[in-house]
C-alpha cells in the first residue's frame, strides 16, 4: 500500500491538509499537517503536495528510537519516547516531518491513507503496488 | 437507439431519472441533437447551457451515437 | 471557543497606530450571523451619517464569518466592508482563497480600521504579533507584484491580500487582491484601504479552530465529498469552471455586448472556455477547502507584451471586459483581465467603465485629443491599455471615469447617463436584464447597486417567461434572501447552485460548527433583517425616497435589443414600474420603497425606523398590513 502523488492534479484546496489534522487531533488546522502543499505562483503557477513515502530516514537518525515500523510499513513516533528533538525533520527528504508549539513530538505520518479520501483531483491516491516479478517469484516459494 | 441522459441539480427534476440517481436511459432516432432530443422529452433547452461527454464539452447541436452517455450542464447561477 | 470562533477582534486605528484586542462579541455573531450580517450592523452603528468615505470616519471591516476555515465545502471566504465610495451606502464584498481561514488560524475572527495612516503601511500579523509596519517599499506596485514581493519577504507561507495602484490614488471600483488572482472587487473596498493608506494585510498563523460537533461534521462532510465526487457535473465543473457559459449567454440574449448596446456577440466563439481551455490554461486552482477548484490559472501571450500570469478570466470578467469591449481575441480579454487585476481595479466596474467610455467615444462625446492622442475603439486592446492608464492615474478626462460611469456621465452630459449600466453608480455584472426582467429587477434593488449575486434569475425568467413580469418580485426577494446568507456565513455559493448540497444540509453544517440549532427559516429571517437595515441605511445616507435609487438606466428600459436571438425584445417602463411596485409590496415597503415601521418592529429593527421617522423617509403604514412571509420560497415551474 502506498499514496501515490499525481502532483499536476494538485489544485492546492488543503482538503488533505484539513483532514489529517482533523484525523489526529481532532482540530482543523492545516498546520498540524503531516503533509504539505508547495505553491509556486505567480511564475510558473503549479501546486505540488508532498507526502511521507516511509522511506525510514527518520528512524535511522532518531536518537531515542522513537519511531518504529508498523505492520503495512508505516513509520510511526512514539509519543511518549519523542523528545521533539528535530534531528527527524532534518534528516527527512520530502521535509514532511514538522513540529507544533502545542505538541511535545513531532508530527509524521503515520499511512492512515484519509487524505487520499477527501482528495477529488486525484493528486493523492491510495495505491497497491504491483508486486515485481522477483518478488512474486519470492512469495510462490 | 439508446442514450443515457444524465443531469444534477434543479435539470435532475426535470430529467426524471430511471437508471439511476442521476441518469435516464432514453430511445430515440439516429441523427437528432441533443436540443430535439430535449425538446422531445420536455425539456427546455434553454436551460441546458452545454453537454459533456467523454470528457468535451458539446453544444446542443451536437448529435449523439447509440449508447453514448450524455451530461446535461445547467448554466453556473452566478458567481 | 467551540462555534467555529477563533475568538479575538482586532481594532486597528490607523491615525494612531494603536492596535486593540477585544474578545469577539458572540452575541453579536449570534443575531447577524457574522460576515456580511456583522459588517451592516457595525457600519451603520459606527459610521455617522454624514461621514465622507474617504475620510476618516469610514471604517473598513476584515471579517472572516462563521463557517469560513471550518472544513465545510468551500468555506474559504473573507468578507470585506466599509461605506462604499460608489454607492454612498452599505459596502461589502468577499473573495475566496485563503484569507480568511488563514485570519482565523492565527486568532481572529474580525479586523476593524479606523482613522487614516499617516504613512503607507501594511497590517503585519504572525499569530500574536500584530504590526502596522511601514509599505513605502510597496506603494505604487501592482497588487499581484506587491503580493509576490511580500511573499518573498515575509515568507511563502503568509496569505496576503494588496490593492493596487488604482486603490491608492483613489480610483472608486478599486479592489482587493489576494491570491494571484481572488480579488474582492465590488463597491470599491480597495478605493477604503487605498484612502487608509493600507496597502496590505499578511497573515500568518498556527492555531486551530475548535466546532461545537467536529464528528458530525466530519461526517457530514465525508458523506457530502462521497455524493458529489458521483455528480454528473463535477467534471465539467472542474475541467472549465464558469467560462464555458459565454455562450450560452449569448444563445439566450443575455450576454452584454457593446456596452450593453445589445445582447448578441458575433465573435463569441473567440472568447468562449473553449479558447481559454486551450490556448491559456496552466493549472486548476481552488480556494481553500474547496473540491470543485472552478478557478483557472492561466497566462495571457500577447505579441509585443510580456507573457503575464493571472487567475480567470471568469464569466464576468469575460463578459464585461471581453464582448462588452467588443474584444475578439481570448488572449486580449485575458491580457485586459491581468491589467485590471495588477492595477487594483474591480474587472467588472472596470470593463463597465471602460465601455462606457468606447460608447462616448463612438458617439464623438469624447475625442482622441481627451484621449491623449489615442483612440478608444471596440476591439482595441492598446486603446484599452491607454485608456486604463490615464484612469488609474487621473490624467485629464481619466479622472472623470474613475469615479465610475455614474460620476463620468454626469461630466459628459449629452445625455451620456442614458447608456451608462449601472445602478446606484455601481456598474452592471455580465447580464443584460432587458429580456430577462427579474434579473433587471435583481440589479435595481441589490442593496449594492448592480450587483448579480444578491440575486440571479436568468434561468427563472427562461422557466417562468420571459416577456412577463407577474410574481417575480416574490422570487428576486426570496432570492436576496437565501443568496447574501452565504456572504453572511463566508461560504462559497457554487456549491449549493451546482452540486444540488442543499440549504438545510448548509444550515445543518452551520449547527455542527455553531451549536446554535437553527432552521433555515431563522436563517433566512436573519438575512431580510440585514436586508433592511442595509435599505435604511442607504436611505439615511442618501436622504431621498427609496424608489428614486431604484431605477436602472434609459437604455434597460428604453431600448430594444438591436440584434440576435433577442431582436426586439425588451422590458417596457410600465413593467418596470409594475415590478418594483410588487417588490416593494413584497417587502412590506410602501410604494415609494421605504421601509416600514411594521416590517422594521417585525424583524426588531425598531432602532432603524426611529432613525428613519427622525429623518422623514419612515415607509407609509400600509392599508392592508404587511405580508406574514416576505419573499416567497421559489419552487420552479417548468425548469
Amino acid at each position: 500500500m502506498r499514496i501515490k502523488v499525481n502532483r499536476d492534479n494538485c489544485t492546492g484546496c488543503r482538503l488533505c491538509l484539513q483532514i489529517c489534522a482533523i484525523e489526529h487531533f481532532s482540530e482543523i488546522n492545516p498546520k498540524k499537517a503531516a503533509l504539505r502543499i508547495e505553491a509556486k505562483f505567480p511564475d510558473p503557477g503549479k501546486f505540488r503536495p508532498f507526502i511521507c513515502t516511509q522511506c525510514g530516514k527518520c528512524a535511522e537518525v532518531c536518537p531515542e528510537d522513537a519511531i518504529y515500523q508498523n505492520e503495512v510499513g508505516g513509520y510511526i513516533v512514539d509519543k511518549e519516547k519523542c523528545t521533539n528533538c528535530g534531528d527527524c525533520i532534518v534528516a527527512c527528504p520530502m521535509d514532511v516531518i514538522c513540529q507544533h508549539p502545542d505538541l511535545g513530538y513531532v508530527i509524521k505520518c503515520d499511512f492512515c491513507m484519509e487524505c487520499t479520501k477527501v482528495c477529488n483531483t486525484n493528486a493523492l491516491v491510495e495505491w497497491e503496488r504491483k508486486p515485481t516479478a522477483k518478488e512474486t517469484e519470492a512469495r510462490n516459494e | 437507439m439508446v442514450i443515457y441522459l444524465k443531469a444534477g441539480s434543479k435539470l435532475r427534476e426535470r430529467l426524471k431519472p430511471d437508471i439511476d440517481y442521476y441518469t435516464r436511459r432514453i430511445e430515440t432516432e439516429e441523427g437528432k441533437t441533443i436540443k430535439e432530443i430535449l425538446a422531445d422529452i420536455g425539456i427546455n433547452p434553454a436551460l441546458v447551457a452545454f453537454v459533456y461527454t467523454s470528457g468535451k464539452v458539446k453544444g446542443l447541436h451536437y448529435i449523439p451515437s447509440d449508447g453514448q452517455s450524455i451530461t446535461l450542464q445547467p448554466p453556473v447561477a452566478g458567481g | 471557543m467551540n462555534n467555529g470562533l477563533a475568538g479575538t477582534t482586532l481594532r486597528v486605528n490607523l491615525t494612531t497606530g494603536e492596535i486593540k484586542r477585544f474578545p469577539t462579541d458572540e452575541k453579536l455573531f449570534r443575531r447577524w450571523h457574522g460576515g456580511r450580517g456583522v459588517i451592516a450592523k457595525l457600519l451603520y452603528d459606527e459610521v455617522p451619517r454624514n461621514a465622507d468615505p474617504f475620510g476618516p470616519e469610514n471604517i473598513f471591516i476584515v471579517n472572516v464569518g462563521i463557517m469560513s476555515g471550518c472544513y465545510i465545502p468551500s468555506g474559504s471566504k473573507t468578507e470585506f466592508g466599509s461605506i462604499s465610495p460608489l454607492t454612498n451606502g452599505h459596502g461589502d464584498s468577499n473573495m475566496g482563497g485563503h484569507l480568511g481561514p488563514m485570519l482565523k488560524f492565527a486568532g481572529y475572527d474580525m479586523l476593524i480600521f479606523t482613522g487614516i495612516s499617516p504613512k503607507p503601511v501594511f497590517l503585519y500579523i504572525d499569530n500574536d504579533t500584530v504590526e502596522l509596519r511601514d509599505a513605502a517599499k510597496y506603494w505604487g506596485i501592482g497588487s499581484l507584484d506587491c503580493e509576490e514581493q511580500l511573499k518573498k519577504d515575509l515568507g511563502e507561507d503568509f496569505e496576503i491580500a494588496t490593492i493596487g495602484p488604482a486603490g491608492e490614488n483613489g480610483v472608486l471600483f478599486s479592489c482587493i487582491t489576494h491570491d494571484f488572482g481572488r480579488q474582492a472587487g465590488r463597491t470599491g473596498q480597495g478605493t477604503v484601504m487605498g484612502s487608509k493608506k493600507l496597502k496590505a494585510i499578511a497573515v500568518r498563523g498556527n492555531r486551530s479552530i475548535l466546532v461545537h460537533d467536529l464528528e458530525a461534521l466530519k461526517k457530514q462532510v465525508a458523506e457530502i465529498i462521497q455524493r458529489t465526487k458521483k455528480h454528473p457535473n463535477m467534471e465539467p465543473w472542474q475541467k472549465y469552471g464558469t467560462s464555458f457559459f459565454i455562450r450560452w449567454s449569448n444563445d439566450n440574449a443575455v450576454l452584454p455586448a457593446y456596452n450593453f448596446k445589445t445582447t448578441y456577440y458575433e465573435d463569441v466563439g473567440k472568447i468562449d472556455g473553449d479558447q481559454l481551455i486551450e490556448h491559456c490554461l496552466i493549472t486548476h486552482k481552488a480556494c481553500f477547502g474547496c473540491w470543485m477548484n472552478c478557478g483557472k490559472y492561466t497566462k495571457a501571450v500577447v505579441e509585443g507584451r510580456p507573457v503575464v500570469h493571472l487567475e480567470g478570466p471568469e464569466y464576468e470578467t469575460a463578459a464585461t471586459c471581453g464582448s462588452n469591449l467588443g474584444m475578439k481575441d481570448i488572449n486580449h480579454v485575458a491580457y485586459i483581465n491581468w491589467m485590471m487585476d495588477n492595477l487594483g481595479m474591480d474587472s467588472m466596474s472596470g470593463g463597465g467603465v471602460t465601455a462606457f467610455a468606447m460608447e462616448c467615444f463612438e458617439k464623438g462625446f469624447i475625442t482622441k485629443e481627451d484621449l491623449e492622442g489615442y483612440t478608444l475603439k471596440w476591439g482595441s486592446l492598446d486603446d484599452v491599455e491607454h485608456f486604463l492608464d490615464m484612469v488609474v492615474h487621473k490624467r485629464g478626462i481619466g479622472e472623470w471615469f474613475a469615479g465610475g460611469s455614474k460620476r463620468a456621465a454626469e461630466k459628459i452630459g449629452k445625455g451620456s447617463e442614458k447608456f451608462a449600466m449601472q445602478v446606484k453608480g455601481q456598474e452592471m455584472s455580465g447580464y443584460d436584464g432587458r429580456w430577462a426582467p427579474g434579473m433587471l429587477l435583481s440589479y435595481m434593488t441589490a442593496d449594492i447597486g448592480a450587483h448579480h449575486n444578491r440575486s440571479w434569475t436568468i434561468t427563472v425568467d427562461m422557466a417562468e417567461g420571459r416577456e412577463s413580469v407577474e410574481g417575480r418580485a416574490k422570487i428576486v426577494v426570496y432570492l436576496q434572501h437565501i443568496r447574501p446568507l452565504f456572504d453572511t456565513w463566508c461560504i462559497c455559493r457554487l456549491f449549493w447552485g451546482e452540486l444540488d448540497i442543499s440549504p438545510e444540509e448548509i444550515v445543518e453544517s452551520l449547527n455542527h460548527i455553531t451549536g446554535w440549532g437553527i432552521t433555515v427559516d431563522e436563517a433566512l429571517r436573519t438575512s431580510e433583517m440585514i436586508w433592511n437595515l442595509t435599505r435604511c441605511h442607504y436611505l439615511e445616507r442618501n436622504r431621498d425616497i427609496g424608489r428614486v435609487f431604484d431605477y436602472p438606466p434609459a437604455r434597460s428600459w428604453e431600448e430594444k435589443i438591436p440584434s440576435g436571438p433577442g431582436k426586439g425584445k425588451g422590458v417596457t417602463k410600465e413593467q418596470v414600474e409594475k415590478m418594483l411596485d410588487e417588490y416593494y409590496e413584497a417587502r412590506g415597503w410602501d410604494e415609494n420603497g421605504n421601509p416600514t415601521r411594521e416590517v422594521l418592529v417585525d424583524l426588531e429593527l425598531d432602532f432603524a425606523a426611529d432613525n428613519l421617522e427622525k429623518i422623514g423617509f419612515l415607509g407609509k403604514p400600509i392599508p392592508g398590513g404587511v405580508p406574514p412571509i416576505r419573499g416567497e420560497k421559489y419552487k420552479p415551474k417548468a425548469f
